[in-house]
C-alpha cells in the first residue's frame, strides 16, 4: 500500500513548485476547520497567503541566533523558553550530528522564539486555520486517501522518530510543492492556544469518547487522526520546547 | 453548594438529552460568552523582557519596563465589549480604591486592548474618561497585533477574534511586582479584591524592609 502511495506521489505533476526562496503561494478559499469548536459552525474564508515550502532548519536558526544573540540558549530570558530550549545543539552557537545537523528541522524552539524568527524575516507563524488548510490542500493535491493519511499520522504518533529526524527537504516537494507537513515534526502555529472556542469547559487531553466526539465533524479515521494534532497543540505552553516540535513561517501576499 | 450541584446535574442531563439527538449538540449546550480559561503563567520571570512599543490613551509611547520600580495591575479587554470588559476594568478600579493611599500613589494600572483596529488611542481616551480614573497612573494601551498576542501569552490570557467585532477571552487580572514578575492572579469577574490588595501590602512591606536594610 505504501509503495503504491509513493508511486502515486511520484507520478503526479508538481502543482505549484516552490520558487527560489522556497516559499509556496497558497490560494485561499471557503473552508471549515476539521474540528467542531463553534456554537454555529459554517465555512469561513481563508485568505491567500504564502508558506515556507519546508520547515526552518538548524542552520537557518543558527544564523538567526548569531544575528540576535538575545535568542541564544544561554541568554534568552527564561520567560520566553523552557530549560530544554536548543539543548540538542552541542554549543549555544554551534551545530552537530544527528538532529543537530544543519539540514534537520530545528526543534526545541519555543513559540516565542519561532515567532521572533519569522518576524525577523518579515513573516509570521501561520494561523492554525492556515496551517490546517494547507495540510488539507496538500493531501488533496498529493492524492493521499483519508485512510492512508490516518494510518501514517497514527504511525507517526506511535513513533515520532525524534531519535533521528530526516532532512527538511528530500527530493522534489510533492503536491503543492511543500515538504514535510506531515510525518517529520509538528509545527507551531500562531494561535495554538485556541483549540477550543466558546464553551471550552471540556478536558481535551483526556480524550474520552464523549468529549472527543464533540470535536469531530465526521466520524472517520482521518478526522480522528487530525484531532490528535489539535490535542497535541492543546498541551503546549508558549515556552514549551520539544524534540518533535518545529515550525515554518507564513507571509502575507504583497 | 447544593444549588450549584443541582445546576450541574441539570446541565449534565440536558447535555445528555441533547447528545441523544445529535452527537455534536453537547458543544452547543454552552452559552455565548463562556470565558476562555486562562493558561498558567510563568512566575519568577519579568514581563519587562517584552520589547514592544505601545501607545497610551494620551497618545504617548509606552514600554512595559516604564513600569519598573512600581507595582502594576494589568488586564486585557476590548473597548466595544459591553459584558465582561467593563467589569474587568471596574475590578481593577475596585483594587485601586481598596489599597492604602501610600500604596495607591505608586500603583500603576494597565489596560491593554485586544482590538487595535477599533481601539485607537483616541477611542481609548474616551474609554478611560468614562471610568473616571487617575490618568497619571492608569494607562490604556494600543499595540501591534503580534505584541498583543505575545503579552497575552506571557500573562496566560487566551483570546480569539470572532471576526464580528467580538472577542472571546479569559477574564484575568494580574498583579506584577516592581520587577515585572507575576505576583498574583485573579481569574473571573467581580472577584473579591482582598487577595490582590493583601499582596500589594505585602510587596510594600518587603520593599520598605529592603530599603531599610540597605
Amino acid at each position: 500500500m505504501r509503495t503504491l502511495l509513493i508511486l502515486l506521489t511520484l507520478s503526479l505533476p508538481t502543482a505549484a513548485p516552490a520558487d527560489d526562496n522556497g516559499i509556496v503561494f497558497i490560494d485561499g478559499g471557503d473552508w471549515e476547520l476539521p474540528i467542531v469548536r463553534e456554537v454555529a459552525t459554517g465555512s469561513g474564508r481563508v485568505d491567500d497567503f504564502l508558506l515556507d515550502a519546508r520547515q526552518v532548519t538548524n542552520a537557518e536558526f543558527l544564523d538567526f541566533v548569531r544575528a540576535h544573540p538575545e535568542w541564544r540558549r544561554d541568554r534568552a530570558p527564561g520567560i520566553f523558553r523552557d530549560a530544554r530550549y536548543l539543548s540538542h545543539w552541542p554549543q549555544a552557537d554551534a551545530l552537530g550530528e544527528s538532529n543537530a545537523r544543519p539540514d534537520r528541522p530545528v526543534t526545541r524552539v519555543s513559540w516565542f522564539a519561532a515567532r521572533a524568527y519569522c518576524r525577523e524575516l518579515g513573516g509570521r507563524l501561520p494561523s492554525m486555520t492556515e496551517w490546517e488548510y494547507a495540510s488539507e490542500r496538500q493531501r488533496q493535491s498529493v492524492g493521499t486517501s483519508p485512510e492512508d493519511y490516518a494510518r501514517e499520522l497514527f504511525s507517526w504518533y506511535a513513533n515520532p522518530g525524534a531519535g533521528s529526524l530526516r532532512s527538511v527537504a528530500e527530493g522534489e516537494a510533492p503536491g503543492l510543492g511543500i515538504h514535510g507537513l506531515h510525518g517529520l515534526v509538528l509545527e507551531w502555529v500562531e494561535d495554538f492556544q485556541l483549540v477550543l472556542g466558546r464553551g471550552d469547559d471540556i478536558d481535551l487531553l483526556t480524550g474520552s469518547c464523549g468529549d472527543t466526539a464533540r470535536f469531530l465533524p465526521e466520524f472517520d479515521e482521518a478526522h480522528y487522526a487530525t484531532f490528535l494534532r489539535f490535542q497535541s497543540r492543546s498541551n503546549y505552553q508558549p515556552d514549551t520546547t520539544t524534540s518533535t516540535l518545529g515550525f515554518r513561517c507564513a507571509y502575507d501576499p504583497e | 453548594m447544593k444549588k450549584s450541584a443541582l445546576t450541574l446535574m441539570a446541565g449534565t442531563m440536558l447535555a445528555a438529552a441533547a447528545l441523544a439527538e445529535n452527537p455534536h449538540a453537547g458543544h452547543d449546550a454552552h452559552a455565548h460568552h463562556t470565558p476562555m480559561h486562562a493558561e498558567p503563567a510563568t512566575h519568577g520571570h519579568s514581563l519587562f523582557h517584552l520589547d514592544a512599543e505601545w501607545l497610551t490613551d494620551r497618545g504617548e509611547s509606552f514600554r512595559l519596563d516604564d513600569l519598573a520600580g512600581k507595582p502594576t495591575v494589568i488586564t486585557m479587554i476590548y473597548g466595544s465589549c459591553t459584558t465582561a470588559c467593563p467589569v474587568l476594568v471596574n475590578d481593577a478600579r475596585r483594587i485601586d480604591r481598596a489599597v492604602p493611599e501610600a500604596i495607591r500613589d505608586d500603583l500603576q494600572v494597565v489596560i491593554v486592548s485586544f482590538d487595535p483596529a477599533r481601539d485607537t488611542p483616541e477611542r481609548m481616551a474616551d474609554y478611560a474618561e468614562s471610568f473616571e480614573v487617575d490618568a497619571e497612573r492608569w494607562h490604556f494601551l494600543h499595540g501591534d497585533p503580534a505584541d498583543i498576542r505575545t503579552l497575552a501569552a506571557m500573562l496566560g490570557v487566551r483570546y480569539r477574534d470572532n471576526g464580528d467585532g467580538s472577542f472571546d477571552h479569559s477574564n484575568l487580572i494580574t498583579l506584577l511586582d516592581a520587577d515585572g514578575r507575576v505576583a498574583r492572579r485573579s481569574e473571573g469577574l467581580a472577584r473579591p479584591v482582598g487577595p490582590i490588595v493583601e499582596k500589594l501590602v505585602g510587596l510594600r512591606a518587603s520593599a520598605l524592609a529592603d530599603s531599610a536594610a540597605h
